[in-house]
């Protein structure tokens, strides 16, 4: 278990609460682990859970999925949705082998700019030891010697994005 | 040394269709190099050590074509290997080069293997489908990548005692115990005059293979190459002759079942159609990879602005026969299929070559 | 059964009721493949026995579903079809006909009721779990009444559960690497019927062309996170799969929880709604 590395956090924050969330965290000078990459949605319902999916695959080692509290979503069912979603993929990623622990869904006001920081600190520091996803031998790449000629420069294969 | 030099080094002799290996070392005064499996076993943890072995190995209840570590992982008594030999010469995916950016500039890298590789147990349709490949990745302009893969392989066959369930090969002018496209052919010889366990004869087919024989134990003995078990052919209509039922209703009433899985493609050892698309890698560079396509996808024909020349199942499927037993003969010479059968095997709906061949040469 | 079949077959096809009658016929070397017959004297053609394990709902796809119509277009009326299906089937027919994918006036289903079938000799374990022995959808049912009803426990997908994280991993890293992305599971299936599936997209590049494990890990999570409360279980992308890869495993743990969650099974009928397309405002999931 490297506890000496960095992780590579995806947080998908819904625009009108978890968001400002984070911007009154920011503002309120609470600091969090620097390695939150956030992706603002306009609501959590509009997280497909493929792209939790492709955010693992890309590289991410925990990936966050933040809304407005059910019943307070702006859109008014978004979020119920998202729990619905969310109960069901996390259920079949951990059966896959994914830790459950990789992936966070919670409720975060905009009001609740500490509450967004200690979640962001505990799942960081959680995400740190598990270890890294995918990359050193566990997405089982080591020993694939069907690639020979392919130089695996840290890069285990999936992370990648169209150029052409 | 040119494409053609090259593609003849690796031929062996002559340009016939069926034919057993060289008489370099046996047949010619009827006796027979025999080398125990144990021995073989020895040889091929010896050729391990310096080379990439790649032998049909158990996967789950599958037998596949994989490198392995030692003669122990190699299954010897298989049948067919369930996937061809294609992916270590036309991989299912790999980089052609790549591109990155440091502080001196761009650095173009282009992989290449890194050790010779050894193929053993190569059977003669696949090794077929290889020659198959070579008509076009050979020909000038020489596709470098699958040049550098061929060269850099021996081939080890293993004849086949019986053509199985499915196989077709002597439909198509092979052998199952054609070693004309190998380096080193291998045929089971068992009991009798064997004093431990089950043995090979042993041929040399080319200088290639001569190089890798090294050590290997071997006794002349008396006695002629079992002959393998047959099938009755089938008739394969000759290529200018399938353009008369292009337009018949044949292909659309056969294409009903077909599900467009691409299925067959993959585990063809002698399609080859393939996909290249440029991805960035997590250093902001580019590598370009090549990936397996397969006319059967429905989106195969499509071109920039939505045109399809092919669009439906039928005209796909079609295209599928035709492209083998049609284009690619007239094109560069063979015929696309060897008759290996996996997929007649595989085919979920039952679309079945054989079927479709006798169903031809009757319209 | 079989003189049944070809008769209402050869019926619908004589009076025009159908275009095409979907259903089995003897294929080479003694496999059973689907039939599709447009003549009436061609219903001699229909078989039935235990080897038709083919789900034949999925060629509803490209006989039912008419191609979008250009704007301002008009939507043209598929051809009817008459089907054979098993109760399995009749579970996937529910739910194309639930989502609309196939008018139900436009198809006519015989349904039998079935003991189970067999994959080369061996009886199918998915047969042993279906609770269903008569067709759930029909406009005509053939067959005796069943004897035996089967019960799914869902015990190898619970022994799995049961193992950690990382030798689940181990494992499904093990089957997915054997796949070569073939698509035959995703063909097969009669509920993934989309124009363009996320796996071929190219724009956005969800997965990208490389058939590497990172890809296939990707296509086959994806593929059974969009079958939730939509898998029939009638296994047909298990057995279409050329690399033996048990689908039914992920298929059918996202099925238990399905039912575990919301209390919902694929395919009983065409009116409950789907269960992500819904939801309750007071509801307990743990996160």
């Amino acid at each position: 278990m490297a506890t000496d590395f960095e992780p590579q956090i995806v947080g998908f924050l819904c625009r009108w609460c978890s968001y400002p969330g984070a911007d009154l965290a920011g503002t309120s000078r609470i600091t969090y682990p620097p390695s939150l990459r956030v992706i603002r949605v306009p609501c959590s319902g509009r997280v497909d859970p493929l792209f939790v999916l492709k955010a693992f695959q890309d590289g991410a080692d925990g990936v966050m999925v933040l809304g407005c509290h059910p019943g307070d979503c702006h859109y008014v069912e978004g979020n119920y949705y998202t729990r619905r979603r969310y109960a069901l993929m996390h259920r079949l990623l951990e059966y896959v082998g994914l830790e459950q622990e990789r992936l966070f869904v919670e409720w975060i006001s905009a009001a609740e700019g500490r509450r967004f920081a200690e979640t962001v600190t505990a799942f960081t520091a959680q995400v740190r030891e598990l270890g890294p996803w995918g990359r050193e031998g566990k997405d089982g790449r080591e020993g694939r010697e069907g690639r020979e000629g392919r130089k695996e420069g840290g890069n285990g294969g999936g992370r990648r994005r169209e150029v052409s | 040394m040119s494409a053609e030099n090259r593609a003849q080094e690796t031929r062996g002799q002559g340009d016939k269709e069926t034919r057993r290996g060289t008489p370099t070392m046996s047949e010619a005064n009827g006796t027979m190099n025999i080398a125990t499996r144990d021995d073989v076993a020895a040889w091929l943890d010896g050729l391990s050590r310096d080379l990439t072995l790649i032998a049909p190995k158990a996967v789950e209840d599958r037998v596949l074509y994989r490198p392995v570590a030692g003669s122990a992982e190699i299954a010897f008594d298989f049948g067919k290997a369930d996937l061809p030999a294609k992916e270590y010469f036309l991989p299912s995916t790999h980089v052609l080069f790549s591109v990155e950016k440091d502080k001196e500039g761009l650095r173009v890298e282009e992989p290449s293997l890194e050790e010779g590789r050894v193929l053993f147990g190569l059977r003669p349709c696949d090794a077929r489908a290889l020659r198959v490949l070579d008509a076009l990745f050979l020909k000038e302009p020489v596709d470098p990548y699958y040049a550098e893969r061929r060269e850099r392989t021996t081939l080890i066959g293993l004849a086949c005692r019986e053509m199985g369930e499915e196989c077709f090969c002597t439909s198509l002018g092979l052998a199952p115990d054609d070693a004309s496209d190998v380096d080193l052919m291998l045929t089971e010889v068992g009991g009798g005059r064997q004093e431990e366990g089950k043995g090979y004869a042993v041929q040399v087919v080319t200088a290639k293979g001569e190089a890798i024989l090294g050590n290997l134990r071997l006794r002349e003995i008396a006695g002629a190459l079992p002959e393998p078990a047959v099938r009755e052919k089938t008739p394969v209509l000759e290529a200018e002759a399938w353009s008369r039922y292009f337009d018949h209703a044949f292909w659309a009433r056969l294409a009903d079942r077909c599900l467009s899985c691409r299925l067959c493609t993959y585990v063809c050892p002698t399609c080859r159609c393939f996909d290249v698309r440029d991805y960035e890698t997590p250093n902001r560079g580019v590598e370009r990879l090549q990936a397996w396509d397969s006319c059967m996808a429905e989106n195969y024909r499509r071109i920039a602005g939505g045109h399809d020349p092919r669009p439906t199942k039928a005209q796909r499927l079609r295209n599928r026969f035709y492209c083998k037993f049609c284009y690619y003969p007239q094109d560069f010479g063979p015929i696309a299929c060897v008759g290996c059968g996996r997929c007649i095997a595989r085919c979920p709906v039952n679309v079945d070559v054989v079927e479709v061949l006798q169903n031809v040469a009757t319209l | 059964m079989i003189d049944k079949i070809r008769a209402k077959a050869r019926e619908l096809l004589e009076s025009g009721q159908v275009h095409c009658f979907i259903g089995y016929e003897e294929g080479t070397r003694g496999k059973v493949r689907p039939a599709f017959i447009y003549e009436p004297q061609d219903a001699d053609r229909l078989i039935w026995d235990e080897r038709c394990t083919y789900n034949l709902v999925t060629y509803l796809h490209q006989f039912q579903s008419a191609p979008n119509p250009r704007p301002g277009g008009v939507r043209e009326t598929p051809p009817p079809v008459g089907i054979l299906v098993k109760p399995c089937d009749s579970r996937s027919l529910n739910v194309l006909f639930h989502e609309e994918q196939v008018e139900r006036e436009g198809v006519y289903v015989v349904g039998l009721t079935c003991q189970g079938v067999k994959v080369n000799g061996q009886p199918q374990a998915r047969c042993q779990r279906c609770a269903e022995r008569v067709p759930l959808v029909y406009d005509l049912v053939l067959g005796g009444v069943p004897k035996t009803v089967g019960r799914e426990d869902y015990a190898d997908v619970v022994k799995l559960e049961g193992l950690s994280p990382g030798e689940r991993l181990a494992f499904w890293t093990k089957e997915f690497d054997r796949c070569i992305r073939c698509y035959a599971c995703r063909q097969a299936c009669p509920a993934c019927y989309c124009f363009e599936c996320v796996a071929e997209q190219l724009d956005p590049p969800w997965m990208g062309i490389a058939i590497d494990l990172p890809q296939k890990q990707f296509f086959h999570v994806m593929r059974a996170y969009h079958l939730a409360g939509r898998c029939s279980g009638c296994n047909a992308c298990e057995e279409a799969c050329p690399m033996g890869i048990p689908l039914s495993l992920l298929n059918r743990k996202i099925a238990r929880e399905v039912e575990a969650l919301f209390g919902y099974k694929a395919g009983q009928d065409a009116q409950t709604p789907p269960p992500l397309a819904t939801f309750k405002k007071e509801e307990e999931l743990s996160l």
